[in-house]
């Protein structure tokens, strides 16, 4: 992990505990996800203590604690999405990739998440593809969309 | 100067300083409001929620935490309607099917009057009343313990997972800890967990009179604040 990174990130938020999400945030998008070394960095400089960093890094969905996949599926499991099928579309995911939600392929390709309702009820069942919402989502179509995945990626390292 | 307030709590006229709370002036005074996770001389947070009583206001009445309630000139509050009593036992059944394994909370049970546990045991030792992460983060200013995670995933934790090398291992957590005396008949297995109530002739004195600290032992297991 690359301190000056992280520098930028700081810079102008020391010593401001309120700036702690904001940080937080920006350290997620940075690495795709929250570092234990990160944490403590950002405790230290923001001046909060590290369990209070800790906290909040796991109370909200938007941060994660483990590296995560390229692609990141979230399935909404809300109760509109639920009676529209969305365990159906769990099971596909999970036969295809052999993950459970909250975890990463092993390639590091997908990580596979939960949801209780994106506010998109109407439109359900919902799954999002790196924060891009699908609607009217079917196992099969996921499994087009999860094999595209793969294809673009062979031909990569074939072209690569 | 500490200015005062007058409030009427059961009927009885209460004089306590501005800025206590109804909990802490009923103890002073001998009424027994069951209580678990407030510790004198912590910040309350209303975690275990024993310590409910009624709030009289203008002809209706609201329950709220007695221990997160400050008090103020004329105020009005029932601590031991059949409404509380029912609710308060209500509670103490939930505390106990979460935390089978504690003294105390099978104490404070007996004393809100659990008969039986309608609740499936979960026995998963902890009942988050904070009482060791207060004790960590405010009287030692060490902040080795907190809440992490949300709804049930919520449980007490180190930061990062790990015990720093900044806990004074001062050993606070496990004493203010409601689960480190076992009943006295030893840990339930699981599947074997049950209501001990045997303590239950610690209750004659409170029934006759209701409402009323009577010093019983059943508040030692959390050092219930007439016991300090
Ligand atoms: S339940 Fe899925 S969007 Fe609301
Ligand atoms: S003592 Fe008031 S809620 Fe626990």
């Amino acid at each position: 992990m690359s301190t000056t990174s992280l520098n930028v990130v700081l810079k102008g938020r020391r010593s401001q505990p309120h700036q702690l999400i904001e940080v937080l945030q920006d350290i997620q998008d940075l690495y795709g996800y929250i570092p234990a070394d990160a944490m403590k960095t950002v405790a230290q400089e923001l001046g909060v203590p590290l369990i209070e960093v800790y906290r909040v890094a796991c109370f909200y969905k938007a941060f994660s604690l483990k590296p995560r996949g390229e692609h990141v599926i979230t399935v909404c499991t809300g109760t509109a999405c639920h009676v529209r099928g969305s365990t159906l579309l769990l099971d596909q995911i999970q036969g295809q990739l052999r993950i459970q939600p909250g975890h990463t392929t092993d390639d590091g390709l997908f990580t596979l998440e939960c949801v209780n309702c994106v506010g998109a009820c109407a439109l359900g069942p919902i799954i999002a593809h790196n924060g891009m919402y699908e609607h009217h989502m079917t196992p099969g179509k996921l499994r087009k969309i999860i094999g595209d995945v793969y294809v673009t990626k062979k031909e990569e390292s074939h072209h690569g | 100067m500490l200015q005062y307030v007058t409030l009427t709590i059961d009927g009885s006229r209460v004089r306590a300083a501005k800025g206590t709370s109804v909990l802490d002036a009923a103890i002073e005074y001998g009424i027994c409001i069951p209580h678990l996770c407030h510790v004198p001389s912590l910040s309350d947070i209303g975690a275990c929620r024993l310590c409910i009583v009624e709030h009289v206001r203008n002809g209706s009445s609201n329950v709220t935490t007695s221990c997160t309630l400050r008090v103020q000139e004329g105020m009005v509050i029932r601590t031991n309607t059949e409404k509380i009593v029912k609710l308060r036992r209500n509670i103490a059944e939930l505390l106990v099917a979460e935390a089978p394994n504690s003294r105390a909370v099978q104490d404070i049970a007996v004393r809100c009057g659990v008969k039986e546990v309608r609740y499936p045991f979960r026995n998963n030792n902890c009942i988050q009343c904070g009482r060791c992460v207060r004790y960590c983060n405010q009287y030692w200013r060490a902040n080795v313990l907190g809440f992490i995670g949300r709804g049930k995933d919520r449980h007490v934790d180190y930061p990062l997972g790990t015990r720093p090398d900044f806990c004074k291992n001062c050993g606070a957590c496990t004493l203010y800890c409601p689960m480190s005396v076992t009943p006295c008949e030893g840990p339930m297995k699981r599947g074997e967990e049950h209501l001990c109530g045997k303590c239950e002739s610690q209750l004659s004195m409170s029934a006759s009179l209701p409402g009323a600290c009577v010093r019983c032992d059943l508040g030692k297991g959390f050092q219930c604040a007439r016991h300090a």
